[in-house]
């Protein structure tokens, strides 16, 4: 075990959370992240049981998700897994696969209402160019966001988890919690 | 005060406001138009170019008059519309352009020199003597140009943005857009209806018709509220829908506080992009009027809008109950302002009406085939002159209605060059077919303009849009509304000889159209640029149908035949603030920040922008009070001792697959496939054209997986470039890559000193000379288990790694480094030192892969492999690139004191400084504490084969010229021996 102490993304020591009426964001700095992608010919593996979602979707059970990412590519999502090799794990999971470390590529944050999909639904309006009434448990998709490219996850109608750019943390919080603070006034 | 009774004002919530310093009052529910009306104030403002006194003219967005600058300070407001100003406790407001009090403006002066102003007047003048362009006509110009004054101080509201999605948009919500929105939400489309005004009903609120013999406002409250019941209805006031773009969507800014005194903690407007599967038009139409002599006195204005003031603001056009008011009108509708306002109880004159058969809709006077030929009042109407059957007749009056017909608003409909269409029946242009796609003009901005059709239309339009959409349509019942037929008469005009305004905004007269036909400038955009008709900030909404049948008339072509001009978004005007998106400062622009950004921040590092990153761009010390100092001492400790420098920027993209190797190969000019495992090899890719792309390193940490690296500027670019060339160029190889920027921390670890630093942090593995030489890599653990990847690379020309880590340890890393490499002389460097580093070791960087550039011209044509194709190979042999005979060459100064400036051009010593004679250029200068002096990289003609030669460096422009000597570009260790040992 390295003697060596990991700052977050938005270089913290620990997770930052805040929260803005109904809505709480919350940095996850517990996910871990590897992309997997399917060789010539294969076939898609259920790595840690995980069903590879279609286009556009995500899938999930305990502990891990998956949502896609490109043609034969999905990033796969494990809880609490930051600290560790993931990408290694996935890789002796899908051994043909070609698997990629992403864990520290990415930022992750959640978004969650406590007021179900509305308040979701609204700061989505002001952030993404996507209709959140077609965007619904389960969906999943890359997108823009001032500017910044960023994976949206609905996992659920009062929760969505946009996945950005690590070295973007800090803007891509101001983003996030500006229109977050905004629904309040 | 010239209030009447009724209109929908509420009286229990007066309002105070101010207008030129005079305290006021209004009511909730007024526009500062209404407002000022109400407290008989009739002079707002002044023209733009004959400072002529002026009033208002319309009540609504298209008005051309009453302009004032709004609040004081920051928040000061120049050219605001007062038709559209809500009112609110404590509003200021100033009328603009002019010098001195309002009625007694000294620029009024410009008015009698009014012939010297005619059309064009500014193409024709200021032409000698030419000197005084610049020092005397251009600042008077200038000074007397626009009409309100900016504060110039920062605007300290808050913009927001946003995106909304919807099945039908209704631009509009009046009684069409009602109808639809209704018709729409019933049968459970998704509805976004949008009105520019603060509240929906539209010209329902300005009528006295009845629905169902009942008020209108009656239908309008119970519509409303079952639409704002539903789920699938959005409803937005206070919204206009400016513009229509590509594949159905729609700009709008919605003003989200413009009506409070300040927006408090919330933002001010909103721009809104809206993706419409299907859009209603139903944005109603705007009145024109009838040019005459002097009929810009304040007093004179629209009918319709006299009628909005009287029936929904309860507002006598009047400044006394005992002036009377006419009505000028060549159609059936004006004639309804004349019977609202008697029965309101004000005094009306009668209606002119040129047409001889005019009907009579009430007891009033009726002008049968007269006109309205002339007014008085200096600054505010007191007479107007009839003239019939030949007679003129004076007549005392205190304010006029003029109706020449509406314009339904095609604007929307007329964007991506929809062309309208010109209705005979009701002399108007109508929306075309070819407009947005998906749109669907209704009710009065689609010609229909009774209630009644207004409704029908309405809903019709929404019944195509549910049909399109493939939604049940339910059947609507609409109320029984008013359905008169309105008739009129072409009449575009009052021939005379005074001045008759067509475009208030911009004074431009029927002398000026007239002017403009004599001078041939008769197509319609040539019209619009010689007068300036309709370029004022109200675009001429209220003038530019009558120009063009001036025009029209002139040439004796028809109106369709003359055309409109082009119309363009945005329909009314939108701030700058709310386009730029709100955020400024350090939030202007998303900003990436290296996993040591906070670690170099913490030592008082200077960040410099490259791209979207921060970069650290040097570490300055205390005492060190010039950023040279510092970079100096930056450099020499990295050649004697070891720096440290974030190079994360660098594009990183992991590329995995059984034919990695030869996906690589046809990317990369030189040989890939062959590198052994554990090994790194430096790369250039080519463009298609065979110049120079990108350059950067290639690692093999397995048979089938590699690291490519590229430059910090094309980490983008080039991986684009892998995806493209895989998913379309050759989708058969087994490729997968993705990008790993950001994943990982990468520090570069620089200098004699960089091994010994190295063996105090890695776990276990050798970094001797033997097990680990120049351009190995190795995927190994650090400081406890840490896992990492170790280059062997140098970009300073010394003993080099870089070192990459989980990007969450990267500012982890550098304090350690830091902490146990003291004894060693370690030393943080930033950009300024890289570059310095790089241009003692001759490596090209970003200028001198400027797109310009060949393999030849960087000595690596023998990298471009022959044993393979890759992209760009075939090209860059090609005469002209490979005959290229310009070389990357080092500079020296002759004297050591003197600069060499990047960017300078270069010459054989004594010939001639010109485009003929040129032989290269400067690409990279800066001075090198290694030396001692200033050295520089660039390209000379047959550079290679002229070392030692004494050339000219010039810069023709700035007067600058120097001498300096031809040597190689390796200033520092040309065998490279220390980076290989």
């Amino acid at each position: 075990m390295t003697d060596l102490t990991p700052i977050t993304a938005l270089g913290g020591t620990s997770a930052r959370v805040q929260k803005f009426g109904a809505l709480t964001i919350s940095e996850n700095t517990e996910l871990g992240l590897a992309s997997l992608s399917l060789r010539s010919g294969q076939a898609a593996p259920s790595p840690f049981g995980l069903i590879l979602p279609d286009i556009g979707r995500s899938s999930a059970i305990e502990g891990f998700a998956a949502f896609w990412t490109a043609t034969g590519q999905w990033m796969i999502e494990a809880d609490g897994q930051a600290d560790r090799d993931f990408a290694k794990a996935l890789k002796s999971e899908a051994p043909q696969c070609s698997v990629t470390e992403q864990t520290d590529g990415f930022v992750a944050f959640e978004i969650e209402s406590i007021d179900g999909a509305g308040p979701i639904n609204d700061v989505m309006a002001k952030l993404v160019n996507i209709d959140p009434l077609g965007f619904d448990e389960g969906s999943a998709l890359r997108t823009g966001l001032e500017h910044m490219s960023v994976f949206l996850v609905r996992r659920s109608a009062g929760h969505i988890a946009v996945i950005g750019m690590r070295t973007l943390a800090d803007s891509l919080w101001h983003a996030l919690s500006t229109a977050a603070a905004r629904q309040n006034t | 005060m010239s209030r009447l009774q009724g209109g929908h004002i509420d009286r229990n919530a007066p309002l105070n406001f101010s207008f030129n310093g005079q305290c006021y009052q209004g009511y909730q529910g007024d526009t500062l138009a209404s407002a000022l009306l109400a407290n008989d104030v009739q002079l707002m403002g002044r023209s733009f170019k004959y400072h002529r006194p002026r009033g208002v003219f319309s009540a609504g967005s298209e008005e051309p008059n009453a302009m004032v600058e709004l609040r004081s300070g920051a928040r000061k407001e120049p050219n605001t519309r007062v038709t559209v100003t809500e009112l609110f406790e404590g509003l200021e407001a100033q009328s603009q352009n002019h010098i001195g009090p309002l009625n007694r403006d000294l620029l009024a002066v410009n008015d009698l020199f009014a012939p010297f102003f005619a059309a064009g007047f500014y193409y024709k003048t200021f032409m000698w003597p030419r000197a005084f362009w610049e020092k005397l006509y251009e600042p008077v110009i200038r000074s007397a140009a626009g009409l309100g004054r900016l504060s110039m101080e920062a605007d300290p509201d808050s913009y927001d943005r946003g995106f909304l999605h919807c099945d039908v948009l209704i631009i509009g919500g009046g009684a069409a857009g009602l109808a639809a929105a209704l018709t729409a939400a019933r049968a459970g489309a998704q509805v976004l209806l949008a009105d520019e005004d603060f509240q929906f009903g539209g010209r329902l609120s300005s009528e006295s018709h009845t629905l169902d013999g009942a008020s209108a406002s009656e239908w309008v409250g119970q519509t409303l509220a079952e639409l704002d019941a539903l789920p699938n209805v959005k409803l937005m006031t206070r919204t206009t829908v400016f513009g229509a773009y590509d594949h159905g969507v729609f700009g709008a800014v919605e003003r989200v506080s413009d009506h409070l005194a300040t927006p408090g903690e919330g933002v001010r407007q909103t721009l809104w992009r809206i993706t419409a599967k299907r859009t209603v038009l139903a944005a109603g139409a705007t009145e024109r009027h009838i040019p005459f002599a002097n009929n810009d006195r304040p007093g004179i204005m629209l009918a319709g809008a006299m009628r909005s003031y009287a029936n929904r603001w309860a507002v006598s056009p009047t400044r006394s109950d005992a002036d009377a008011v006419a009505i000028f009108a060549n159609n059936d509708d004006g004639h309804l302002t004349a019977l609202d306002l008697m029965a309101k109880g004000v005094n009306v004159l009668g209606v002119i009406d040129p047409r001889e058969d005019a009907p009579r809709l009430g007891n009033y006077d009726l002008f049968a085939g007269g006109v309205v030929s002339g007014t008085k009042g200096r600054l505010g109407l007191k007479s107007i002159q009839i003239t019939k059957n030949g007679q003129s007749q004076w007549h005392d009056c205190g304010a006029l209605g003029v109706s020449g017909g509406w314009n339904p608003n095609i604007h929307l409909s007329s964007h991506h060059r929809g062309r309208p269409v010109w209705d005979e029946s009701i002399l108007a242009f109508v929306p075309g077919k070819d407009g947005p796609a998906g749109l669907i003009p209704a009710g009065a901005a689609n010609g229909q303009g009774s209630t009644a059709a207004a409704l029908a239309g309405g809903k019709a339009a929404a019944q195509e849009a549910l049909g399109d959409l493939g939604l049940a349509i339910r059947d609507v019942v609409l109320p029984e509304a008013e359905d008169a037929e309105i008739a009129q008469a072409a009449f575009w005009h009052v021939p005379g000889k005074g001045r008759a305004w067509v475009d208030f905004q911009n004074d431009v007269t029927v002398k000026d159209i007239d002017l403009a036909h004599k001078e041939n400038m008769r197509p319609v955009e040539h019209l619009k640029r010689w007068t300036t008709l309709g370029m004022a900030t109200d675009q001429g909404k209220t003038a530019n149908i009558s120009a063009l049948a001036v025009m029209a008339e002139l040439t004796e072509k028809s109106i369709p035949e003359t055309g409109t001009t082009m119309f363009r978004p945005p329909y009314t005007g939108v701030s700058l603030g709310v386009l730029g998106g709100g955020d400024t400062g350090s939030n202007f622009r998303p900003r990436r920040l290296t996993p040591t950004h906070h670690w170099a921040a913490g030592l008082g590092a200077e960040f410099v922008e490259v791209g979207p990153w921060m970069r650290a761009q040097y570490f300055p010390k205390d005492g060190e009070s010039h950023w040279r100092e510092t970079v100096d001492r930056e450099v020499l400790a990295v050649r004697s001792g070891v720096g440290l420098c974030d190079v994360t920027t660098l594009g990183k993209v992991d590329v995995q697959g059984a034919d990695a190797g030869e996906f690589l190969n046809r990317l990369y000019a030189n040989m890939i496939a062959t590198l052994p495992v554990g090994k790194v090899r430096y790369g250039l890719m080519l463009r298609e054209d065979g110049h120079a792309y990108d350059d950067g390193t290639c690692a093999r940490l397995a048979e089938d997986h590699y690291v490519v690296t590229t430059t910090t500027a094309n980490a983008g670019p080039v991986y684009r470039n892998m995806e493209f060339a895989h998913q379309c160029l050759w989708p058969e190889l087994d490729v997968q890559m993705i990008s790993t920027t950001d994943a990982w921390a990468q520090v570069a670890v620089a200098g004699p000193n960089s091994r010994a630093l190295l063996e105090r942090i890695v776990d276990d593995l050798d970094l001797s000379n033997e097990a680990f030489p120049f351009m190995g890599c190795a995927e190994l653990t650090i400081c406890g288990g840490l896992r990492a990847r170790l280059f062997r690379i140098s970009f300073s020309g010394e003993l080099a790694y870089e070192l990459a880590v989980p990007a969450r340890y990267g500012h982890a890393l550098m304090q350690r480094l830091m902490d146990l490499g003291q004894d060693l002389g370690v030393t943080p460097y930033g950009t300024e030192t890289l570059g310095v580093l790089r241009i003692e070791k001759g490596h090209a960087a970003g200028a001198e892969l400027n797109g310009q550039t060949t393999p030849t011209m960087l000595g690596m044509d023998r990298m471009v492999s022959k044993k393979k194709d890759s992209i760009g190979a075939i090209m860059s042999r090609r005469e002209g690139l490979s005959e290229n005979t310009r070389r990357l060459i080092g500079l020296k100064p002759v004297d050591p004191d003197a600069p060499v400036v990047a960017g300078s051009h270069l010459f054989a010593k004594g010939a001639a400084q010109d485009t003929h004679s040129d032989q290269g250029w400067i690409t990279s200068a800066c001075f090198s504490p290694h030396l001692g002096c200033h050295i520089g990289l660039g390209y000379l003609e047959n550079g290679d084969t002229r070392l030692g030669e004494i050339i000219t460096a010039a810069n023709p422009l700035e007067g600058q010229e120097m001498q300096l000597e031809v040597v190689s570009a390796h200033f520092v260790d040309p065998e490279g021996g220390r980076l290989r040992d």
